[in-house]
């Protein structure tokens, strides 16, 4: 009797220690695997398996866990040159973990890259420190790249894992790719206030006392506006990938 | 645009990260919804006259629905922190439940028989559900809303425990105005109530949830 609300509430929940990234596109009543199979027609592969993007299953992982914490510790307390190390490794990171999922559509992946390391720092305040980090960006990661399918109308990839590394690309360290965006078309997008904070306080590297003096508008509105335009360049990039073939 | 000139601007003037972002914008919502909803249940129904709280009923919903609602604050906090880990909360949310429930058939079975069905049924039980699934209705919207700031990679998960927690807070009010008293009927309909409140935030969470 009163029991019915039950399983309408945690079944399609994943309760699993590290399921929990898994299989977001289940629809809450879907039991079992079944709901994956419906999901994933062509996919005769099993659902993802639990372990997924946690960085403790390799060597690999565990390095970049390693290299990465105490660096992103310090960044995340407003250190600026030890964010700026930390990013660059996330980006090299994500470039050799997202070239693998990104094989027909290679000239997505810096696209990728970007967006990911907008979101990551538009969301920095969501990492737990709690959470290891590297887990935190591969989650947020992941979540980009479901995305960018979703736009494309393929559905194949999402149970996909982010689990294997193309080594031979982390050890290459190839030379920066560019991605098709122009931050100058993005930024003309903006509304003015928030562009004005962003050129000043990012591009022309202004403190935000001075671009606060510069402008008349108080400090916290500088900050205010920062995080608001990155939040809105965050959208539209996005919103409408560059450089792709108009695919609907 | 190359990469490292994204991490260049990124990096430059960045500060700390900010601190609290699930609690900050969960709470001023949370409050918003409960007021929201006790002043719709105060003008649509009435608040039960102040002789009713002698009994058990009336505390049993407000505790039944405060601790849901915490418990369902604190799953849908950890849903929207990529990775964070939600084995905790969710056990909370699953032990509230189940101490609801329990009691509630405890009741009912301890009841003679004639009882039992007045207990289960008592004079509003099809539209209990629906009325604490109406007035969980202004909390849903800020729930989702305070999400939204948030990162969650689980929509249909977040939704749900955006919508279980505006649930409780529906419940809450709507317990503020409904004058059942037995357990059995509690533990039966509020629940059902919450779990619609659940189910419809789980279907608008991949609609809402995007950044």
């Amino acid at each position: 009797m009163s029991t019915a609300p039950f399983p309408t509430v945690t079944a399609g929940w994943p309760l699993a220690p590290g399921g929990p990234l898994t299989r977001p596109w289940q629809p809450p009543p879907g039991r079992g695997p079944a709901a994956g199979a419906q999901n994933a027609p062509r996919a005769a592969a099993p659902p993802a398996p639990p372990a997924c993007m946690s960085p403790v299953h390799s060597p690999v992982h565990e390095a970049f866990e390693r290299q990465l914490a105490p660096l992103w510790q310090r960044a995340q307390a407003g250190d600026e040159a030890a964010y700026r190390e930390a990013l660059r490794l996330i980006a090299a990171r994500l470039r050799a973990t997202l070239r693998r999922r990104l094989q027909s559509l290679p000239d997505e992946l810096e696209d990728l890259v970007q967006e990911t390391l907008l979101a990551l720092h538009v969301q920095r305040g969501t990492h737990d420190p709690a959470v290891p980090v590297s887990a935190w960006v591969m989650a947020v990661a992941r979540h980009k790249l479901v995305d960018l399918w979703r736009r494309r109308g393929r559905r194949e990839a999402l149970h996909d894992t982010l689990d294997d590394v193309d080594e031979a690309a982390l050890a290459a360290h190839e030379p920066e790719a560019g991605s098709a965006r122009d931050l100058g078309v993005l930024l003309a997008v903006l509304p003015e206030a928030q562009r004005a904070a962003i050129v000043l306080t990012k591009l022309e590297g202004l403190s935000v006392a001075e671009a606060s003096a510069r402008t008349g508008a108080s400090e916290s509105a500088i900050k205010v506006q920062v995080h608001r335009g990155l939040k809105r360049l965050a959208a539209l990039v996005g919103a409408a990938p560059s450089g792709g073939d108009g695919a609907a | 645009m190359k990469t490292d000139e994204l991490i260049q601007l990124l990096a430059r003037n960045a500060g700390p990260a900010p601190r609290a972002l699930a609690a900050r914008r969960l709470a001023p919502g949370a409050l918003l919804g409960l007021l929201a909803s006790a002043a719709l249940a105060a003008a649509w129904l009435g608040w039960v006259p102040m002789a009713l709280y002698q009994h058990l009923g009336p505390w049993f919903k407000l505790v039944y629905a405060g601790a849901l609602a915490l418990a369902a604050a604190w799953l849908a906090a950890r849903l929207g922190r990529p990775a964070a880990p939600t084995v905790g909360p969710l056990r909370a949310v699953v032990a509230v439940l189940a101490v609801a429930l329990l009691l509630g058939l405890g009741s009912w079975w301890s009841l003679p028989e004639a009882e039992r069905t007045v207990a289960l049924m008592g004079h509003s039980a099809l539209q209990c559900p629906w009325n604490v699934l109406a007035l969980s209705l202004p909390p849903l919207g800020a729930a989702l809303w305070a999400l939204r700031g948030l990162a969650p990679t689980r929509p249909v998960a977040a939704g749900a425990a955006a919508g279980l927690f505006a649930g409780a807070l529906g419940a809450f009010g709507y317990a503020l105005a409904c004058t059942e008293l037995a357990l059995p009927f509690v533990a039966t309909w509020y629940t059902l109530g919450m779990a619609l409140s659940a189910a419809l935030g789980a279907l608008l969470g991949p609609r809402v949830l995007r950044w």
